[in-house]
């Protein structure tokens, strides 16, 4: 499945806050052997950040904010598969199931 | 997507880091605590309530504050901490616990793992039931103490045990080091020192280390004794309370430090950006000084 299809749910161990201008993730169930930092994500990050929702796919997610900004998919493509690699990578998101009506 | 420890750019005044007093209650009875003398029924029945802290913490959280130390009196003698705690967590507060550690039994250090604070800082006033006692003046302290920290590290949470020095325990203080040393990932250091209770008594300055002594003290152990001489080589910096740091007392007072409680804003009936952009710059400080800004970055969190 190309990773475009996938939907991803933001993980309820991360907490994003504004911290003077930034938009930021605070992890909020770290223990003492896990790495303490705070990540930062740019407005594009917070942006797409906002939309992922374990209902839309990736694809949906990414037509949502090339309509909302007038930039073209295939730039904002590029960033999201960047972005989501590295939410990955610190269990901010998850890959979720899709949910099926029928 | 970038990996912080700090935050780098930040207005000379930002409400980032908030000291909170959230209560004076107290189940020891501490006999060098400046809080104390406010750990009555009548002053306790004035302290804020619940829906005040929530709604007082939530002002902290848009205005952006991300430090949050939750201190007392005893934190975890209010019947409401959790609330309190959890709703720190929510926001995403750095949330930092000062506590005696008496009250952390088996089921408040499995809540508290459930949603690990930053940091938990301990005050363990000696290594011997006499001597933590006579500070404490409440027998089966010292156990109940100890049991918190093996509850605390077992859990691998994230623990600093701190002791004030003073004449009744100094000579137990670097074998509390070599304790907390010994537990692997806790942390130690020396506690503030002994200040004036909130009623205006110099009665714990009688129990303070005269200044050979704390020299001893230092001298007696590498760590403590670079500290000190760190802390004598750097020039001092006049006093950034009030700009990025602050103080919430029991009732609702915002102030300068705690350290600093000549002036109050009511936060009862204020709102928090009014009261830090507005009261606080007008609030005096002998250690404050008219200065450009440091160009040091502020630590988002203290690891």
């Amino acid at each position: 499945m190309p990773w475009t299809d996938k939907i991803y749910a933001r993980s309820p161990d991360y907490v994003s806050r504004e911290v003077a201008g930034e938009f930021i993730l605070v992890p909020i169930r770290r223990r003492l052997n896990e790495v303490a930092s705070l990540y930062v994500l740019n407005e594009t990050g917070a942006a797409l950040w906002r939309r992922i929702d374990g209902k839309r796919s990736a694809r949906e997610v990414i037509a949502d904010f090339s309509e909302q900004f007038d930039v073209t998919s295939e730039q904002i493509e590029k960033d999201f598969d960047a972005l989501v690699e590295d939410l990955l990578s610190i269990k901010a998101i998850a890959e979720a199931s899709p949910c099926r009506n029928d | 997507m970038i990996e912080h420890k700090e935050l780098a750019a930040l207005p000379e005044r930002f409400p980032l880091a908030c000291q909170w007093e959230i209560t004076c209650r107290c189940n020891l009875r501490c006999v060098m605590c400046y809080t104390d003398c406010f750990n009555r029924p009548d002053l306790i029945r004035n302290e804020l309530s619940t829906s005040e802290i929530l709604r007082i913490m939530d002002e902290l959280a848009a205005a952006g504050c991300l430090d949050l130390v939750l201190t007392g009196g005893e934190p975890l003698a209010r019947p409401d901490f959790f609330d309190i705690y959890e709703r720190a967590k929510e926001n995403g507060f750095l949330t930092t616990l000062f506590t005696n550690g008496t009250l952390i039994t088996e089921t408040v250090a499995d809540r508290l793992a459930a949603l690990p604070p930053h940091r938990i800082e301990i005050s363990l006033h000696g290594l011997t039931e006499h001597t933590f006692e006579e500070i404490t003046e409440r027998r089966g302290s010292f156990q109940r103490c100890m049991r918190a920290i093996d509850l605390l590290v077992d859990r691998s949470l994230a623990v600093v045990l701190k002791t004030t020095a003073m004449t009744v325990n100094h000579d137990e203080i670097l074998a509390i080091k070599r304790f907390a040393n010994g537990l692997g990932s806790v942390q130690y250091r020396l506690g503030e020192d002994l200040r004036p209770t909130l009623d205006g008594s110099s009665a714990p300055q009688r129990l303070a280390l005269s200044e050979s002594a704390r020299l001893r003290l230092m001298q007696d152990d590498p760590d403590l004794w670079a500290e000190a001489c760190r802390q004598q080589s750097q020039d001092p910096k006049p006093c950034e309370s009030g700009k990025r740091r602050f103080h919430i007392d029991a009732y609702g007072g915002l102030q300068l430090c705690s350290g600093n409680r000549q002036m109050s804003y009511d936060l009862r009936t204020g709102t928090f950006e009014e009261g830090f952009y507005h009261a606080l710059p007008s609030f005096p400080c002998a250690w404050k000084i008219e200065t450009p800004m440091s160009l040091a970055r502020p630590r988002a969190n203290h690891v």
